[in-house]
């Protein structure tokens, strides 16, 4: 069984990280000897060992530290992109947990075993979620996916996160105030991950809320199947976006699914200020007719309004031209803080705002080529130099509000599959802007 | 009338009453001839030993008459068994709590126990043996006849831990049952420890 190998005590887990710890040093040692013979010598081989160590150690775990290293994985503007793509492979397959527990689990939830609720059930799990596995089922003339969930995994994330921390720390450079609001907001988020029947309410109100967008599709959920550990739904047809791009889909196929999406996370965030925060191409499913399915919704970001209405406000030009409106948007957002000096908070501001253009751009033009690999380079690149700005680094506070972490990491997500799918987009038919720019002409 | 006796020591022995220890008492409250309860246990401690036995039962049947049963591994048939074996207890897990004195981590089994080890010990062989014949546990002399021994000590760890447990619905008990299983059968299958016994066997040989 897979399972065999995977550590189960917390000092275990803890072990493989001090072990990664130790190689990643190791790996800097070899890179740095190596330089003293061919100075001309990349870092990037460096990041390559760095990347496959961390996820060497990060695929024997399971559960929440495999959330992290996802989560690590969409915060591509910090990583330099040879952790990315090491990462990426952890989204799929964790082990499976065994027959006898899934029929505990089923007793527990139903007081029945899943033979005597489903016409059929197939005992083999079909795919791994990071908290959970996927089976499948028959009912009458129904074809149904069941999630199930690993025992105890809400008690063991805390854990996790706790041990994870010192090593995202040493990964991501960042100071440990600013990772400790982060973290917090990553475990109440994992934590709401874990509650199977708060994704069944979510996951039945989004998708009802977005079922008018074209080409996008949703899957009828069973509330008498539903526990905290266990969600029914009907299973959905349609490959995971690797396998879809195998078939070679025509251009304005591309198109159609990537438009799809954009619709999907712009009404969400614009209209609901509600949004399925976790864009990665696990989560959803494409087409060969264009339609996008979308599943998994256990992370859901809601946004408060006065984060919203200045977060946003910092992609609408029109608006940046009143004097004072950064300023004022920087110290609501938390970016600079009232004890830095003047210095500081300039070169802060001129970082931050540089980033936010950069990321703006799709949003600013009729329609945009996500394609267009020279754009996404230029956002990795701007990230690895903002994340390596001493301003940053030596801050003893925490910058950006906890509430960016998972907007960012939505658009970073979206931004990477569109690239990847290769989809050109109708970026600027919505607006959005007049109700930025009302709520700040009454501010002002 | 042995579950309706045992049924009424089990509330006897939770309301604290007297009767527990004096058969006269006790055949009162049940409404029977002292007489008649020699019929079915020759003392009240032998209804305290046949509990947990009768438990035992119960569960075995319940988890070998299931169809899937017979499609188990191994591994997946002392799964079934200790995931059961805890909802059964579970029904009477106040009795449990009361019965049962906890020490770490492995307590020292209950006298009442002992009738259920036996009948444990002949469970377990059968399992063990199928394994052993489908080669997914490893026959090694001297130690395969304590391999046994070690489910038994499996099925008092799990009982333990479940008695401590106070996590929802008992989740952790069904971690602590896969991830105890799962080292028990890691252990008995063939491992590293096959070829570190070779090794050592062999550097014995050749010195």
């Amino acid at each position: 069984m897979e399972q065999n190998s995977i550590p189960s005590t917390k000092v275990e887990r803890a072990m493989r990280f001090v072990k990664t710890g130790a190689q990643i040093g190791g790996n800097y040692i070899k890179h740095y000897s190596k330089k003293m013979m061919d100075p001309s010598l990349s870092k990037e081989e460096l990041h390559e060992d760095n990347a496959t160590d961390v996820y060497n150690a990060l695929s024997e775990l399971k559960g929440s530290a495999l959330k992290v290293a996802q989560m690590l994985s969409m915060e591509k503007n910090i990583l330099p992109r040879q952790y990315t793509n090491k990462f990426q492979m952890a989204q799929y397959n964790a082990p499976p947990l065994s027959g006898p527990l899934i029929i505990q689990t089923f007793i527990k939830s139903f007081g029945k075993s899943p033979q005597d609720i489903f016409d059929a059930f197939d005992m083999k799990a079909t795919n791994a979620a990071s908290i959970g596995q996927v089976h499948r089922a028959k009912l009458g003339d129904k074809e149904l996916a069941i999630k199930i969930q690993y025992p105890g995994v809400a008690d063991s994330i805390k854990s996790d996160l706790k041990i994870v921390k010192p090593i995202a720390f040493r990964l991501l450079d960042m100071n440990e105030k600013e990772l400790d609001k982060y973290i917090k907001e990553v475990e109440a988020k994992l934590l709401e991950e874990t509650d199977y029947e708060l994704e069944y309410k979510r996951s039945v109100e989004i998708s009802g809320l977005c079922a008018h967008i074209p080409h996008l599709v949703f899957t009828n959920y069973y509330r008498e199947y539903t526990s905290k550990r266990v969600l029914t739904m009907d299973w959905m047809e349609g490959m995971h976006m690797d396998e879809f791009l195998k078939t070679n889909p025509s251009q304005e196929i591309r198109n159609t699914i990537g438009q799809a999406m954009w619709d999907f996370y712009d009404i969400q965030v614009h209209e609901l200020k509600s949004v399925h925060a976790d864009p990665h191409p696990g989560n959803f499913l494409m087409r060969s007719n264009g339609d996008l399915g979308v599943i998994d919704f256990g992370c859901v970001k809601e946004i408060p309004e006065d984060f919203y209405f200045n977060y946003f406000a910092l992609l609408v030009p029109e608006l940046l031209e009143e004097p004072g409106i950064i300023r004022r948007i920087m110290e609501q957002q938390q970016i600079i803080n009232k004890s830095d000096t003047p210095q500081v908070q300039e070169i802060i501001t001129d970082a931050f705002m540089k980033m936010t253009k950069l990321l703006a751009t799709p949003f600013l033009e009729e329609t945009f080529d996500f394609g267009n690999n020279a754009y996404i380079d230029k956002i990795y690149a701007l990230g690895e130099e903002v994340s390596k700005m001493d301003e940053l680094k030596k801050s003893k506070e925490g910058r950006g509000s906890q509430h960016a972490l998972y907007i960012n990491r939505t658009y970073f997500g979206l931004y990477s599959i569109l690239n990847v799918l290769g989809a050109k987009v109708k970026t600027g038919v919505r607006d959005w802007k007049s109700g930025l720019v009302a709520y700040h002409s009454v501010e002002a | 009338m042995k579950s309706k006796i045992i049924e009424t020591f089990i509330r006897l022995k939770l309301e604290e009453s007297k009767a527990v220890n004096n058969v006269y008492l006790f055949a009162k409250e049940m409404g029977m001839e002292e007489k008649e309860f020699y019929n079915h246990f020759a003392s009240l401690e032998a209804v305290e030993a046949n509990i947990f036995q009768n438990w035992f039962e119960m569960v075995q049947q319940e988890v070998s008459k299931a169809d899937i049963w017979s499609s188990y591994s191994a591994r997946e048939k002392f799964l079934s068994f200790y995931f059961a074996w805890i909802e059964k207890l579970k029904e009477n897990r106040s009795f449990v709590n009361m019965l049962w004195k906890v020490s770490q981590p492995i307590p020292k089994p209950p006298a009442f126990m002992d009738s259920t080890k036996e009948a444990f010990i002949n469970f377990a062989k059968d399992v063990l043996d199928q394994g052993i014949q489908s080669k997914e546990i490893e026959d090694r002399k001297y130690l395969s006849n304590k391999y046994a021994d070690a489910m038994w000590l499996n099925l008092l760890f799990v009982t333990n831990f479940w008695i401590k447990d106070n996590s929802d619905a008992f989740e952790k008990t069904d971690a602590a049952i896969e991830k105890s299983v799962n080292l028990a059968f890691d252990l008995m299958s063939k491992s590293a420890l096959d070829s570190m016994l070779d090794l050592g066997k062999f550097l014995f040989q050749n010195r």
